[in-house]
């Protein structure tokens, strides 16, 4: 692969597909966007300004390994058996300062940044996250690799799940 | 000990009926903010309060910054390797004086006027001293930091009290020692805690938690998704040894139990049916050879949810917590969770450790995140005063008076024993506890 407008259309397309498949719930499709080794990483914090870095040694807020462990929580929230998932809270996020990085044979690593307001009965709340993405060029075209969340909120109020990442 | 009296008398909201096997509480108890302030003056400013673990103030001049109720204070390691504990406010202002939660300053200088102390608490600067205070026989030393002298340390866990009569750090942890010892004699080089945690509120009162911790019998409800959710990943991949997650313990079919531990803590346990899936497990032949069978069985055949009153729990299953609890008033509450695991592990067993954590105890975990959402349900259902008590009798008929065999094996002076942790007499310790120092405090 090689840096191009197009390249940058793509990967700005997959990773608002991304957040759009997890707000509507579109949980197949959402899952499909990964590759099957793919990497779902959320750091803890370690300090007010640092958090974790290396995720096998340190803690996590998530570590999804493969893409059967991101098929884990939604066969949770799915199983209608989860107290925090039933009702399921409502979100929105909305994607902005995506930033093609750059370009390493068949992967391209981006930038995002996403605002996402969740809704329960308790209440919205409005939350942020920063995200790192490695996305692969594959024979099903470009897949998320690996998706590294920095939640940026510390102190969480109430369950948080894939969707409110 | 703040010099009001709490005038009412809270005696009445623990319905103990010992004659007729029956123990109650008044819901308001959750609610009440007369009673969550008698609270912070009769328990949380007058006994001893959880702090820190001794991994995380390891150097000189590492401090660690918390609360003893409602009183913000910093423990501080000193040059001799001790620990001090101070209030966390500059003398002059009151302008809290650590600029992080953690972090290291063998002197402490106050950002907003620039006053300064060793880590002693002696203050040691004044700006422009001479200048603000010219009068012959001035003494800096009226300046130093307020000392909370009653700081002790069990085996690695720092607890301190505003209360200078308190009894012994020892006495007060009564029989909860015998599960801190279980947890801490795993590791001789003692434990650690690991890199990260996490923090998160929960809309309701802070002893939904403690009950929560040691409640065994929401397992098998609340419980069975996380359970039915690591089966299919297991059935599923090809994770072996200590990477895959001990789920028997959920399913409601091993023996379990629990005890009252005196002076309000409580512990619940349940019988693992893959005891090698635990990262401890290589240690197993040294176990064998240094402790007793029966301490061996209890290290890794059982996991162990300890409640230690009044404000931190300490598990010991497939992973290892340290969750602290700080109330926020009577409907809100905050809880820091840390793994806390033996130092030097291998990396094999620290990985697995720290993910059975991150499935299980987080709020963005598996479990957790549903014990939360059922804590919340349970206050905002505790708002109906017109169906007045909470029900904490099962078990009654079957509770056992003082040890059970099983803690007899290891010398634990429970007071009462469970034979099933889907029973709920431990709770009667803690509310019998509750109600003796919410009227001690009364007379103050």
């Amino acid at each position: 692969m090689e840096m191009s407008d197009g390249l940058k259309r793509e990967v700005e397309e997959l990773i608002y597909r991304d957040a759009t498949l997890l707000d509507r719930r579109a949980w197949d499709d959402w899952i499909a966007l990964f590759t099957e080794d793919a990497v779902f990483w959320a750091p803890a914090w370690a300090s007010e300004e640092e958090t974790t870095d290396d995720p096998e040694t340190q803690l996590n807020l998530l570590y999804l390994r493969n893409r059967g462990h991101i098929e884990d929580r939604i066969f949770r929230i799915e199983s209608r058996d989860s107290y925090a998932s039933v009702p399921l809270e409502r979100t929105v996020h909305v994607i902005g300062n995506v930033l093609v990085d750059t370009v390493n044979g068949e992967e391209v690593s981006a930038f995002a940044n996403a605002l996402i307001h969740s809704y329960s009965r308790k209440g919205g709340q409005t939350r942020a996250s920063l995200y790192d993405y490695v996305l692969r060029q594959t024979g099903d075209g470009l897949r998320i690799a690996r998706k590294k969340v920095t939640f940026i909120d510390e102190r969480l109020e109430g369950p948080v799940d894939v969707y409110h990442l | 000990m703040d010099g009001n009296p709490i005038e009412r008398d809270f005696s009445a909201l623990v319905d103990d009926r010992p004659e007729e096997r029956s123990f109650r509480v008044d819901r308001s108890v959750y609610s009440d903010p007369a009673v969550y302030d008698a609270e912070m003056t009769c328990i949380f400013e007058s006994g001893w309060v959880y702090l820190c673990h001794e991994s995380q103030v390891e150097k000189e001049g590492d401090y660690y910054a918390t609360e003893i109720g409602r009183q913000p204070v910093f423990v501080s390691r000193q040059k001799d390797g001790g620990l001090k504990c101070f209030i966390n406010a500059c003398s002059h202002r009151a302008a809290i004086l650590t600029p992080f939660k953690r972090g290291n300053a063998r002197v402490m200088t106050c950002r907003f006027h620039g006053w300064a102390y060793n880590c002693d608490g002696r203050c040691v600067r004044i700006k422009g001293e001479d200048e603000g205070f010219p009068q012959d026989g001035f003494d800096r030393a009226q300046f130093n930091l307020t000392e909370v002298k009653t700081v002790a340390s069990y085996r690695g866990f720092v607890f301190a009290s505003l209360n200078p009569g308190v009894e012994t750090l020892e006495d007060y942890l009564d029989a909860a020692k015998t599960f801190i010892d279980l947890l801490v004699d795993q590791s001789p080089a003692g434990l650690e805690v690991v890199r990260g945690y996490s923090t998160y509120t929960i809309r309701g009162n802070w002893k939904m938690q403690l009950e929560n911790a040691v409640d065994g019998y929401h397992v098998s409800t609340v419980h069975r998704v996380f359970a039915a959710t690591v089966g299919a990943r297991e059935a599923r991949d090809s994770s072996s040894g200590m990477a895959r997650t001990e789920g028997g313990r959920i399913t409601g079919k091993v023996a379990t139990g629990g005890y009252d531990l005196g002076r309000g803590h409580m512990m619940i346990w349940a019988t693992h049916t893959t005891p090698e899936v635990r990262p401890i497990w290589g240690q197993k032949e040294r176990f064998e050879k240094e402790f007793p069978p029966a301490k061996v069985k209890w290290i890794l055949e059982r996991g162990r949810n300890l409640a230690v009153f009044p404000n931190v729990m300490i598990m010991d299953n497939p992973s290892t917590q340290i969750r602290k609890v700080k109330p926020l008033g009577p409907d809100r509450f905050e809880v820091t969770v840390y793994c806390i695991a033996p130092k030097g592990e291998p990396a094999e067993a620290r990985a697995a450790r720290l993910r059975k954590f991150e499935d299980f105890y987080l709020t963005s975990g598996m479990a957790t995140s549903d014990d939360v959402a059922a804590l919340e349900d349970t206050y905002d259902g505790g708002m109906a005063t017109t169906a007045r008590w909470n029900e904490f009798g099962r078990g009654y008929a079957t509770m056992i008076e003082g040890p059970d065999e099983d803690a007899a094996a290891i010398g634990c002076a429970a007071r009462t024993s469970m034979r099933n942790w889907d029973f709920e007499t431990l709770y009667h310790g803690f509310y019998r506890r509750w109600r003796t120092l919410m009227a001690a405090g009364r007379n103050d």
